[in-house]
């Protein structure tokens, strides 16, 4: 028992660590930055780098890989997210997504993509409490994090610019409007907080002994998750949420396993969010429109896109590329479609609803495996089951979404995350093996599995899924759904119970990922969970965001651009991933609404 | 209002990309099939891996091992005059990008064999591609049994099975005079769960305990209450059924939370041999670099000149140097067609292995009987054949 906790204080406090800087910048800036994750990893790999390869001491190395964390992240800001968080918070959410890449995989290049050793720069297991062992390591990141938690909190409390910082996170227009230098705030809080990646990223591989450039992905969720729990902008809350997720952590994987870890992090957040909507320490917030799209739905409009152009995409998409794509084409385009159809779903609830979810990995899983499901078990043929498996997803992730609809605010995009996190590990714990053999479609005995037959079965379910998203978007029902994106509190005074609406959004969405996941399971014939990533979500989220967040058939440009671009950067194969986050980048800063939005 | 001028430019970034993309794969249609029959002309391979990603790590073990392996076969005089190239694309080891580059490796004329993927879950996926085009997909690293037999006539496959190499380790702790152990395997659906399932079969069947199996999440850092509880039945030694990273965590928290046990696990990784908790390790290991096998050592030596950057020679290496030959002397004996290839898989008869000695695929299998699997040690940072 004791050795649990004090096993749970120990991983505790490195989520602390890394909380405490994605709070600060949330607080002030109002952006998801993932660009934070990166830090972590890059963190680790610079001081393994002084360290190991340049034989630098390691209280030399320590300062340095703040400093380079720190700069690193002035000129991310400066560059990439200030000019777009003060408008468009989703346009800098994508960014930084772009930066995360950019920074992993340059990481990857400079310093190899393999595991390395960490040297055991201080003592891990030198003392020991019971069995268990830690080490002077420990009692240092423990006290670091006790003095950046008291420096902070007094820079706040008195420091000029500390205040501003507060100011900022309450109010960033009154806080411009009194005269406090809000740009400048901003580029401080990020400086501090990607050196307090950095910082958390040593100490994470002090404590875990091996690191390589892409490991601080997940240690960084988690300090996301657990800056959530604590409230959003609260640094103290950052501090405990840390340490409580730590500990219930070690708990629950002690009673059920590390295989039931995500699903245990995941129910503590989503326990936490109903219990108390803003995080523990948060502020529910006062305002309940999304922060993320509902300021901004009115700021763009889409081009509006005359009749021989629909005309013409269709007869691209329809004729032109099954008569004269070879079958490379066609298998990539089967993909591009697959991931446009969930996609265009996807718009419902993140464009109309106002809701960016940012765990669609859960119900195309549920889609996909219902599907193998429906058809090796039950043996409907495949035109039953794909319909009926988007059902199946579309019930099973309302069913288990119902309580977060009162979630309000970024806290609703976490939920969400966590719950398609949650979805697939207890599928995964359902069905620990892969799924073989699944059943290719099929009219009268004839296979229909070349690559021609799949793209043109995706064609047809992709119009069918436009013209329902479109008809959806333009019916009572639709319009609605929109009002409560575009402002919540209109909405619930009209009388719209908000709530359910947004219950019956995502419902849609469901539906179509899972169509799309059903797509997916008979194209492959084979499955395991492995394949319904975070990055999955991401990249649904990314296309959506892209194409213009509300736009169904902006959903396809998004996936054309995305999974096509990653196919046509394959002359530069080691640079490819920079060069892709390069490229949504600049779309990104050119076309922040969406490539099919004009810009405000 | 409707302002055409304006939506031009993103209408062009649409088609362009599709135009690209047809634009590229239609310059790839440009080699003829007649080409192949050509006196002198190159022998192409495709090779599905990752480049970038997380798997990158592999996919550059393999391509030092891959391309040392052609240059050896091109100065040896090709395939009967004809010179051998690889074409490698990367997949990252993502289903969504290995069936793309299946098709991509179908649709070559030029390419008779495919090599990979790395993981299953990004190989099986694509089989169904390479199945239809009648294109050989050599999994020379599947261990997931699956990978063959729930594949065509077109998956094979030189890797160990996890069924073979999980039987042989419960056999061997066994020996060892080992009553108990506490267990750790990955859990994932296309490696480490029937890796352990396999391991629990053979353990029940002669008896071996197990007090207790954790599954832990790859993505998991922090191991330590899990262990806690794995070790919790006092056991006799410890398994680890996992990859070297995770390994090198594993034993390093093992020893903190005060379990001295021998720890049955790792892999020839530089992120495994370097951790000083790891020194005493056990594993089963069908390639062994300081062998007394003089082809091991020519493979060794001839290795570390052309990459001396390079730490270690490991399985991953070996693995990939020994595919490239069985594909070369398919060639040789079927032909260097698609047809061919696949002809010459059936018909190989012991072919040189730094793995196995010597190279015979079961036809029905699609497989290769077991390799021989040396006790190895981890003593010094350098694995040693034990001979305890």
């Amino acid at each position: 028992m004791l050795d649990t906790l004090i096993a749970g204080l120990l991983r505790g406090n490195v989520y602390a660590l890394g909380a405490v800087g994605i709070s600060l910048v949330f607080g002030v800036m109002n952006v998801v930055n993932f660009a934070q994750f990166s830090f972590f990893g890059l963190g680790a790999m610079l001081a393994w780098f002084f360290i190991v390869r340049l034989g630098m001491s390691f209280w030399l190395a320590l300062p340095l890989v703040l400093v380079v964390c720190a700069a690193l992240g002035l000129v991310i800001n400066l560059a990439v997210v200030r000019p777009l968080a003060r408008f468009l918070p989703l346009a800098a959410m994508l960014s930084t997504y772009a930066v995360s890449q950019i920074l992993d995989n340059a990481s990857q290049l400079a310093f190899g993509a393999q595991f390395r050793v960490f040297p055991a720069v201080l003592p891990t297991t030198n003392l020991r409490i019971g069995a268990m062992r830690f080490g002077t390591s420990d009692l240092v990141m423990l006290g670091i994090t006790a003095a950046v938690m008291i420096g902070m909190t007094l820079f706040l409390k008195y420091g000029k610019l500390g205040r501003g910082i507060r100011a900022t996170a309450q109010d960033a227009e009154a806080a411009l409007q009194v005269g406090i230098p809000v740009a400048r705030v901003q580029h401080v809080s990020f400086v501090v907080a990607s050196a307090l990646g950095g910082l958390a990223g040593v100490f994470f591989s002090i404590y875990i002994g091996v690191v390589n450039p892409t490991s601080g992905l997940n240690i960084g969720m988690t300090a996301f998750v657990a800056a959530t729990l604590g409230g959003l902008g609260s640094l103290v809350g950052a501090v405990i949420g840390g340490f409580l997720l730590g500990t219930l952590e070690a708990f629950g994987i002690y009673l059920f396993g590390d295989t039931a870890r995500q699903i245990i992090v995941f129910v503590v957040l989503l326990l936490v969010l109903i219990i108390r909507p803003g995080g523990l320490l948060g502020r529910v917030p006062l305002l309940s429109t999304e922060p993320l799209t509902g300021t901004f739905l009115g700021k763009g409009r889409p081009f509006r896109i005359p009749r021989w152009g629909w005309i013409a995409g269709a007869v691209v998409i329809a004729v032109l590329v099954p008569i004269f794509g070879n079958r490379y084409v066609l298998t990539t385009g089967t993909q591009v479609l697959v991931y446009a159809i969930i996609a265009a779903g996807f718009t419902v609830t993140a464009g109309q609803a106002g809701v960016v979810a940012l765990g669609q990995a859960g119900p195309i899983a549920i889609g996909a495996y219902a599907s193998a499901v429906l058809t090796l078990v039950v043996h409907l043929p495949f035109w039953v089951a794909l319909p009926l498996s988007g059902l199946v997803a579309a019930i099973v992730a309302s069913v288990l979404a119902s309580p977060i609809w009162g979630v309000r605010g970024h806290y609703i995009s976490i939920a969400t995350l966590g719950l398609g996190v949650a979805i697939v590990a207890v599928i995964q714990l359902v069905y620990p093996n892969g799924v073989y053999g699944i059943p290719v479609p099929s009219i009268g005995g004839i296979a229909l599995n070349t690559p021609l037959a799949y793209y043109l079965i995706d064609v047809v379910v992709l119009i069918l899924t436009l013209v329902v998203t479109g008809r959806i978007r333009r019916s009572h029902l639709g319009r609605v759904i929109s009002a409560v994106g575009s402002d919540e509190v209109a909405a619930l005074a009209a009388g719209v119970r908000v709530r359910d609406y947004k219950a019956l959004a995502f419902a849609i969405s469901a539906f179509f990922a899972g169509v799309g996941g059903s797509l997916l399971a008979h194209q492959y014939t084979y499955i395991d969970t492995s394949i319904f990533t975070m990055l999955m979500s991401l990249l649904v989220v990314t296309i959506v965001i892209l194409g213009g967040v509300s736009l169904p058939y902006g959903a396809v440009v998004g996936s054309i651009v995305l999974i096509g671009a990653m196919e046509l950067l394959r002359f530069t194969p080691e640079l490819r991933i920079i060069v892709y986050g390069l490229v949504l980048i600049l779309v990104v800063r050119f076309r922040p609404g969406g490539v099919l939005v004009r810009n405000a | 209002m409707i302002r055409p001028a304006r939506i031009a430019p993103i209408a062009a970034l649409a088609i362009t990309v599709t135009a690209a993309l047809a634009g590229c794969s239609l310059a790839g249609d440009g080699g003829t099939p007649s080409d192949a029959a050509s006196d002198g002309s190159t022998v192409y391979f495709g090779v599905s891996s990752a480049t970038t990603g997380d798997y990158a790590e592999y996919g550059k073990q393999f391509k030092e091992a891959f391309d040392l392996a052609v240059e050896e076969v091109n100065a040896d005089g090709g395939i009967d005059g004809h010179p051998v190239a690889l074409k490698y694309e990367d997949s990252q080891s993502d289903p969504k990008q290995s069936v793309t580059v299946a098709q991509k490796f179908v649709d070559d004329p030029q390419v008779i064999l495919a090599f990979g993927d790395y993981s299953s879950s990004a190989s099986i996926p694509a089989s169904p591609i390479y199945t239809a085009g009648k294109l050989v997909q050599y999994g020379y690293n599947n261990s997931n049994p699956d990978f063959t037999a729930k594949g065509s006539e077109y998956q094979w496959s030189t890797a160990i099975t996890t069924d073979a190499n999980y039987t042989w380790t419960a056999d061997y702790i066994k020996d060892q005079g080992v009553d108990s152990v506490g267990v750790a395997y990955l859990n994932t659906s296309d490696w480490g769960i029937p890796a352990y399932n396999a391991f629990k079969a053979e353990a029940d069947k002669i008896g071996l305990t197990i007090t207790d199996a954790e599954g832990v999440d790859a993505t998991s850092d922090d191991y330590r209450p899990s262990l806690t509880k794995a070790v919790a039945g006092d056991p006799d030694a410890f398994v680890e059924i996992g990859y070297g990273p995770d390994a090198s965590k594993i034993v390093t928290q093992l020893r903190a939370i005060g379990y001295d046990g021998t720890f049955y696990g790792g892999q020839d990784e530089e992120s495994f041999n370097t951790n000083p908790d790891a020194e005493g390790s056990i594993i089963g290991s069908e390639f062994v670099a300081d062998s007394t096998d003089p082809a091991v050592q020519a493979f060794v030596s001839a290795f570390t000149k052309k990459y001396p950057d390079e730490t270690g020679v490991t399985l991953f290496e070996a693995g990939a140097y020994d595919a490239l030959h069985v594909a070369v002397e398919a060639a040789k004996v079927g032909g260097i067609t698609r047809a061919g290839i696949l002809e010459g898989f059936q018909k190989l008869k012991d072919v040189p292995s730094l793995v196995y000695g010597t190279i015979t695929f079961d036809p029905t299998t699609r497989r290769v009987a077991s390799p021989k699997l040396t006790p190895t040690i981890l003593t010094d940072g350098k694995w040693a054949e034990y001979q305890g």
